[in-house]
């Protein structure tokens, strides 16, 4: 699998990169600027892009811009935004466009190597992908408690995951069930939020962003 | 008509006066709403404006005509106010100048020689400065007939009118007359208080030059010639060193109540130089008046005097400027706040750093050297430790990262404070609604204050309103940074009370930002901040 990465700190990402390589991806560059990325996510389009929010040339928010500005050019693009804290106002850009393939994520989720390489591979799948503080400042909101209130106590948990980006079987040993009960879960889920039956990675987007965008 | 109807004038005019600045008064006050009572008194004054201005220009008219005249103009203003409520701020002081200015200008071709032909062929028949009767049917209330009875009591009038028209303009909350005072400030670049003392400049050189003009040089030429250079002098005086404006026109409303009272007492017990201007020749016909007019501007000007120039103050004994004790209270006391400010949040990010990401790397960089003896020895407990110190390295960058986000939020750095609002509103466990209209952005330090004051509403409505809902408005107008935030909970918010409310007030204040709150019980609770500031250009770019 061909990945991009940007991130200006040399340290992180020679770091990003090793771990990378280690997991099987190919990696097709490595750029420490957002014009350097917009260039190669432009001309040469990756299967995942790993970006930092704040790259040179302003140190601001150039990463997800031009993540954003990627993903208008080639639609569903799949990028993963990493961050030293995440914003529910980036988390709703990067979903505005409702194409999947997006992951938001803290930088020290880097610490868990596996659920990470997972969560790049389910971005580089088309899935959604978002961190769970996001997903945690999500549910403090009551207006969203009332809209989910439909859901039970489990069924709310497996969507949480889901959120998270994880897959049914990542789900089912989590909550200590079999795969099986999550499917059932998931159904139940996506009948509760009026989502027509289609292939299933599409309504688990759908049903993300029905989460998050209340 | 006589002496009896003048009084009545000059009693119409004060009492419209009087209602008029009553009227401004409440205007500021109620935001400019107009009021019922309001609209009667604004009538009122208007209506003896153009009645007077037009027995001003038509001193021909005979007494019955003139009666007719009166209500018919009467009865038109009634009508336009009725329409047009909102012209009466304009109309009275803008009337009140026009008045003033045309009775100078009656007074002038009045001692012309050859007065235009356009005037009344009363004021052209009326006897000249050296004496002599009035014509039978003037009417005395008239400035044209004063001119006549008493050129002193004309000329305290038409300057009486105009500075009472300017003064009235000056404090109208009129949007017009605001606007004009907003383009006086930026071209003067002086503070409004001062701005008023410098542009008396203005009237001082004229009436000095009307009090040393020789009368027997009256012509349209010569009036030009010796008024031109007056003007040309104090405009110049003005826009160069608009400070020097205010303490010349000081010093200048002195001077000339000084010459009045030794003009007066020259004409009471002496001769005097018959060929001067207009001020001696008032003098020479009523000198209690004169004597009167130079003790009001001497008042004035003692009055004035303590305000500008500051050494006056000390010699008089008398305390410091109120208005200044007080700026320089402020100023001290949010200043005083504002370091307070920044050294407490310093201690507290020290300590946070302290107890917190410091205390983290510590146990860290113990677990590590554990493990590193561990592993030879007990593999799996090394492999544990190494697991323990990657949760403590965990531990240390959330609570770095909630340290950051409380010293700079990074939202607010990488897209300025519409962003950073919209962040808050969507983090906010309220629905909140966001209206923020910014063409620009205000200066770091502006902008970091509002966005924690913004912070601090939100989690006060979160927790004490009850709230399900709110809403933030933004917006900047007039430079000045406003911002409105509503909850629809109980209400009842106390700012006397402590807490989070008088700390933001606080934190404004050293930004002269002020906060007002409406929090009646059973809400909403709306509290606005306003800080003047100017916004610098907008973003380029923003996605």
């Amino acid at each position: 699998m061909r990945a991009v990465v940007a991130e200006d700190q040399f340290l992180l990402r020679d770091g990003l990169t090793r771990l990378l390589e280690a997991h099987g991806f190919e990696i097709a560059a490595a750029v420490a600027d957002a014009p350097a990325l917009l260039q190669e996510l432009l001309h040469n389009p990756p299967d995942v892009a790993i970006v930092d929010v704040r790259l040179p040339p302003t140190f601001t928010d150039d990463g997800l811009r031009a993540a954003i500005d990627a993903r208008r050019a080639v639609p569903g693009l799949p990028v993963l935004v990493l961050s030293q804290y995440v914003e529910q106002l980036y988390a709703r850009e990067l979903l505005a466009d409702r194409a999947g393939g997006i992951g938001y994520l803290l930088k020290d989720r880097v610490f868990n190597d596996d659920q990470f390489v997972d969560a790049i591979k389910a971005v580089a799948a088309g899935g959604t992908v978002m961190d769970q503080e996001v997903v945690a400042k999500l549910l403090r909101r009551q207006a969203r408690r009332e809209t989910l209130a439909r859901l039970s106590a489990r069924e709310r948990e497996v969507l949480e995951l889901m959120a998270e980006g994880r897959s049914n079987i990542a789900i089912a040993q989590r909550l200590f069930v079999s795969e099986k009960a999550v499917s059932k879960h998931s159904t139940s889920i996506f009948a509760k939020l009026d989502l027509a039956p289609s292939d299933d990675d599409n309504r688990r987007v759908l049903a993300v962003l029905a989460y998050l965008n209340g | 008509m006589g002496s009896g109807s003048q009084l009545l004038v000059v009693a119409l005019l004060a009492a419209g006066v009087l209602v008029a600045s009553a009227r401004i008064r409440s205007d500021r006050e109620a935001h400019g709403l107009p009021t019922r009572f309001g609209h009667l008194a604004w009538t009122l004054a208007l209506a003896v404006l153009p009645i007077t201005m037009v027995a001003t220009l038509s001193g021909r008219f005979d007494p019955s005509g003139l009666r007719a005249w009166m209500v018919a103009i009467a009865l038109a203003i009634a009508v336009v106010l009725a329409i047009r409520p909102g012209l009466a701020p304009r109309l009275v002081p803008a009337g009140l100048i026009l008045l003033g200015v045309a009775s100078i200008v009656l007074a002038r071709a009045y001692l012309l020689a050859a007065p235009p032909s356009a005037l009344p062929a009363s004021v052209v028949a009326l006897p000249g400065p050296s004496g002599g009767s009035v014509r039978p049917g003037l009417d005395a209330a008239t400035p044209a007939g004063l001119w006549a009875t008493g050129p002193g009591l004309a000329l305290v009038q038409a300057y009486l009118f105009v500075l009472l028209g300017g003064w009235l303009a000056w404090r109208s909350a009129d949007p017009l007359l605001s606007r004009a005072r907003h383009l006086l400030d930026r071209v003067t670049g002086l503070a409004p208080r001062a701005q008023f003392r410098a542009l008396l400049l203005l009237p001082v050189v004229i009436m000095a030059a009307e009090l040393f003009i020789p009368g027997r040089w009256y012509s349209p030429a010569s009036v030009a010639l010796w008024f031109l250079p007056f003007l040309g002098a104090a405009v110049v005086v003005l826009r160069r060193w608009p400070g020097a404006a205010g303490r010349l026109a000081v010093l200048g409303v002195l001077l000339l109540g000084l010459s009045g009272i030794v003009l007066a007492m020259t004409f009471q017990y002496g001769n005097a130089p018959s060929e001067y201007g207009l001020v001696v020749m008032a003098a020479r016909s009523s000198p209690g008046l004169v004597a009167g007019e130079a003790l009001v501007l001497l008042a004035f000007g003692a009055w004035l005097a303590p305000q500008t120039f500051p050494s006056a103050r000390r010699l008089l004994r008398l305390p410091p400027d109120p208005e200044l004790t007080r700026q320089v209270q402020q100023l001290t006391d949010s200043r005083a706040v504002a370091v307070d400010t920044a050294a407490g949040d310093l201690r507290q990010l020290e300590r946070d750093l302290h107890d917190g990401a410091q205390a983290r790397l510590v146990a860290l960089g113990m677990s590590l050297r554990a493990a590193e003896r561990l592993i030879p020895v007990n593999p799996d407990a090394a492999i544990a430790l190494v697991a323990e110190a990657r949760d403590t390295s965990a531990r240390a960058l959330t609570e770095l990262r909630e340290l950051v986000r409380g010293v700079h939020p990074p939202v607010l750095a990488d897209r300025g404070l519409s962003d950073a609002v919209r962040a808050l509103a969507l983090d906010c466990p309220l629905d909140v609604q966001t209206h923020i209209d910014l063409p620009g952005r205000p200066a770091a330090p502006v902008e970091t204050a509002c966005y924690f004051a913004v912070a601090e509403l939100l989690t006060n409505a979160a927790k004490h309103s009850g709230a399900r809902e709110a809403c933030i408005d933004v917006g900047h107008s007039d430079g000045r940074l406003r911002i409105e935030v509503t909850d629809f909970g109980l209400g009842g918010a106390d700012p006397a009370a402590g807490g989070g409310l008088a700390g933001v007030e606080k934190r404004l204040a050293a930004f002269d930002g002020i906060m007002a709150i409406s929090s009646p019980a059973g809400g909403p609770t709306i509290v606005v901040l306003e800080v003047p500031c100017a916004l610098s250009s907008p973003k380029t770019s923003s996605c």
